[in-house]
């Protein structure tokens, strides 16, 4: 008998072929959509998590606070607090900490002959490789003599080498860099090697100076940017980032943690995960909404099916149907439906995600929990939706559904 | 075998009662060809659907085979319908989209037989309609005569203890109509018990008894 019913259920869907797919279209929408996202998701997730780590596990930035505006004083940002010397000052109190990296920034536009390019200038000592896990491509980087003198070295990211030379070697060559409306000359000593994105901008769009050059002659100011702090493990990150935020009120005197904010890689990383998650539901949500849109989908096709299949249900009720075999019939008719339709969204959510991982370069990530939620989802609601029609078919009078034309 | 007691059926068309039976009784005996007829609104349709376990009486009971049904639910009038009783409809009443092998052998998937028997069964009963070379066709695909003989032999395939056939003939030509009335009376001859609702005297006469109705009351009943 339950051979009988699936059969009879494949061929009432094989009569009206159109119709069967423009009714499952809801639900392969939706199950495509669902596996799609999840998996564009995850695997978007696992690429942002593994570059944050790429820069470095242990890393913690030290960032200016931002003070409230209340009472008639305007909201600002604290510019005037990280000294060199308050870096060497965390760097030694500090036990979890490994070493402090104070950094200048500024826009400067750097000029080759006739090319120009704008570009992020940072000023920093020599430990900023090491710290960042970002190593030269050629040359060297700034050394301790290059502190000392306030040299006017440069080491290019490769995009802005790239910009100036093109392909020609830009060791030893001198550049123009301009910096608020005053020109310098600069020596380029280093090319860093070629990094994607990161958290503080693209990297490759980036130069190094010495931090000593950038205070004294660019800047003129005895404040530095931000601080990079780099724990000695990274098992140890979270001490370090209680140390220095203690360390820091105390020698602030900043009871109310304005002046400063801290920044672990873990934190971001969990900023990361909590908006990445929160994403995937929200789009997720709107997947499944349409999911549930393809159920009402069902549920008309169905209704109209039972309509038009009237007289047959009569047949077959006076053949001897009792009301639970055309109850069955119908309901088995609406999950072949939904199922199917399950099943072509999983191949079609399958081949989005693959599609997308592809143009994202991310690693495809598609959970059996996410497909067999959505399949089983696209079940529940081809029952659910399924159980109405169904119904009224199986309630139908024998005799009212004879007469019926 | 068959037996109706004082049956009574009132239909509530919004405010009006409508008595389509009014005290109707009678008994057939295992193998006769009753045929019932009366005009239209005569309640021969409602007695029917009654007899063939569609519909319940409002009043009265009614016995097959010894067993009081009228008062039986959905399930066990199905489950009757199945066993009992065999329909032959004037519009034949086949799955249109079903071949006639399927067709006969619907009544037979509701009974859970198996399906070597059930094919066996369902080929016997197209061969003693002589449609044995048609099992694939489809209803669209023959003549209003065969599709007729389908329904004869669907009906008989489970062997009921009644034949019910409503107005069997009035969608076929008067020849057509002539070849059922011929399979009927060699099926009656056979064993089978057959009750008929038709209009038509011609046909009628084919039966051995003709209960006449009228406004819902029995005007006629006599043996030919």
């Amino acid at each position: 008998m339950f051979f009988e019913i699936i059969k009879l259920a494949f061929d009432s869907l094989r009569t009206n072929k159109l119709r069967t797919f423009l009714s499952m279209l809801g639900i392969i929408i939706g199950v495509g959509a669902v596996i799609a996202i999840v998996s564009i998701g995850s695997g978007a997730r696992e690429q942002i998590t593994s570059r944050i780590s790429s820069l470095g596990s242990n890393i913690i930035n030290i960032l200016p606070g931002t003070s409230r505006g209340w009472g008639g004083r305007v909201s600002r940002s604290s510019t005037d607090i990280f000294t060199l010397e308050l870096a060497d000052y965390l760097e030694q109190v500090c036990p979890s900490v490994k070493r402090v990296l104070p950094l200048s920034q500024g826009s400067g536009l750097l000029i080759n002959g006739e090319l120009n390019v704008q570009a992020t200038l940072n000023g920093v000592n020599t430990y900023y490789p090491e710290v960042n896990n970002y190593n030269l491509a050629q040359g060297q980087f700034i050394n301790e003599e290059d502190l000392e003198n306030n040299r006017n070295v440069i080491v290019l990211g490769s995009q802005v080498a790239e910009n100036l030379f093109g392909n020609t070697n830009a060791l030893g060559e001198k550049i123009k860099l301009n910096f608020q409306n005053r020109d310098h000359l600069f020596t380029v000593i280093g090319v860093m090697e070629e990094k994607g994105a990161g958290l503080m901008g693209n990297l490759n769009n980036q130069a190094y100076i010495p931090i000593t050059t950038f205070m004294k002659k660019l800047s003129n100011s005895r404040f530095v940017t931000y601080y990079i702090a780099q724990a000695s493990s990274s098992g140890e990150a979270s001490s370090a980032v209680s140390e220095i935020e203690f360390f820091l009120t105390k020698y602030l005197k900043d009871e109310e943690k304005e002046k400063f904010n801290i920044m672990s890689q873990d934190e971001i990383l969990e900023t990361v995960n909590s908006v990445t998650a929160s994403l995937s539901l929200m789009l997720g949500g709107i997947a499944a909404i349409s999911l549930l849109v393809g159920g009402i989908g069902i549920m008309n096709i169905m209704l109209v099916s039972v309509t038009e299949r009237t007289r047959e249900i009569g047949i077959r009720k006076a053949l001897g149907a009792k009301n639970k075999n055309i109850m069955s019939q119908f309901l088995v008719e609406a999950l072949s439906l939904s199922g199917m339709g399950g099943l072509v969204g999983i191949l079609l959510g399958w081949l989005g995600a693959y599609t997308i991982a592809q143009v994202g370069k991310w690693p495809l990530v598609i959970t059996p929990v996410s497909v067999l939620l959505a399949f089983g989802f696209a079940l529940i609601i081809g029952l659910f939706f399924g159980l109405y029609p169904a119904m009224k078919a199986a309630r139908m009078d024998p005799v009212e559904a004879l007469r019926y034309e | 075998m068959l037996e109706i007691k004082k049956i009574k059926k009132i239909y509530q068309l919004g405010k009006v009662k409508v008595e389509a039976l009014k005290g109707v009784s009678f008994g057939i005996e295992k193998g006769d060809f009753v045929a019932i007829m009366g005009p239209s609104g005569s309640g021969k349709s409602t007695l029917m659907h009654i007899i063939g376990c569609l519909d319940k009486p409002t009043e009265g009971n009614f016995f097959l085979d010894g067993k009081d049904v009228s008062k039986l639910n959905d399930d066990k009038l199905a489950e009757i319908r199945n066993k009992s009783i065999g329909f032959v409809f004037q519009q034949f009443n086949l799955l249109s989209r079903a071949s006639l092998l399927h067709n006969v052998e619907t009544p037979l998937i509701y009974a859970g037989v198996k399906v070597k028997k059930r094919r066996e069964l369902a080929k016997s009963a197209l061969d003693s309609v002589g449609l044995g070379d048609r099992l694939k066709h489809r209803p669209n695909e023959i003549s209003g005569g065969e599709r007729q003989r389908t329904a004869i032999a669907r009906a008989l395939v489970n062997n009921p203890l009644i034949i019910l056939a409503d107005e069997p003939t009035g969608n076929l030509d008067t020849k057509t109509g002539e070849e059922i009335m011929r399979i009927f009376n060699r099926l009656n001859q056979e064993g089978h018990t057959i009750i008929m609702v038709t209009h038509e005297p011609d046909i009628a006469r084919h039966a051995r008894r003709i209960i006449r109705l009228r406004d819902g009351l029995i005007e006629r009943d006599e043996k030919i």
